[in-house]
């Protein structure tokens, strides 16, 4: 079984049969990988439920969750470009600042602590979505909460 | 002409081994100091806020991925169809699998 994709490079070749109608349409959230790991943490905090729940789908569905999962997927996806368009209308400064740091750091999020506590505080009080990593040792200062970061190429505290 | 014969007593032993105290611990100390070492280099939270950022966008990504997959599964049935004039399954399974050939338009598409 072919585990990737054709990738064709000497001519363009995709085929672009839309798919049949009855399946409903979504639109793809079309964000690149820099605002999605921007984003990350927010897509987690409000499309949990969604996201475990598509999962556990695929997870159950016995090799067909493809198929069968299609309308969780919709549902993932339609969460997820919510939380992208949100952040866009209400804190699209902060956001783009923070996207475009981690563009120009090798998507390292440790580089860019103070455009992320902008973002973050933004977020949370425009939307209520917070960053929170699962599985910090209790009594810690989550790592995205230091203002001293280990291995940033600026030393000193980013904020 | 009498034989040269050993000294009474045999001859005085030779020192061929080392006489030197072993310096340090035992090898496997150090080994094991090693991983000790890496191991504290590993650990790093850095790394679980990482790998959650991933964790929240898979999902995201591979329902992306599995509908572009139904779709193009869909557009190679119908074509099927329309070569064979029969649903041929391929497989004897019910499983989603991907194709093993890629269908490549005639003409250049997007």
């Amino acid at each position: 079984m072919a585990q990737r994709d054709a990738r064709f490079n000497q001519t363009v070749l995709v085929d672009t049969t839309p798919m049949p109608d009855h399946i409903p349409k979504v639109e793809e959230v079309g964000a690149t990988s820099a605002p999605l790991m921007s984003a990350a943490y927010f897509i987690g905090d409000r499309c949990k439920a969604f996201n475990d729940d598509f999962m556990k789908c695929k997870d159950e569905a016995n090799g067909r969750g493809e198929i069968d999962c299609l309308k969780e997927g919709r549902k993932v996806t339609r969460c997820a470009a919510s939380v992208i368009k949100d952040i866009n209308t209400h804190c699209l400064d902060q956001f783009k600042a923070h996207w475009e740091c981690l563009e120009n750091n090798n998507h390292q999020l440790w580089e860019c602590r103070r455009a992320e506590m902008q973002l973050n505080n933004c977020v949370f009080d425009k939307l209520g979505l917070k960053k929170t990593i699962p599985g910090t040792p209790e009594g810690q200062v989550p790592v995205h909460l230091r203002p001293k970061q280990k291995y940033a190429q600026y030393p000193g505290p980013q904020w | 002409m009498p034989q040269d014969m050993p000294p009474t007593g045999g001859y005085a032993q030779v020192q061929y081994k080392r006489n030197i105290p072993a310096r340090g611990f035992k090898p496997a100390y150090y080994m094991i100091g090693m991983h000790v070492i890496m191991a504290y280099g590993f650990y790093n939270e850095l790394a679980r806020e990482k790998m959650w950022s991933r964790l929240h966008l898979t999902p995201l990504l591979q329902a992306e991925e599995d509908r572009d997959q139904v779709r193009r599964h869909y557009a190679d049935k119908a074509r099927e169809k329309e070569l064979l004039g029969t649903d041929a399954k391929v497989y004897n399974s019910d499983r989603f699998i991907r194709p093993t050939f890629a269908y490549t338009p005639a003409n250049l598409t997007q």
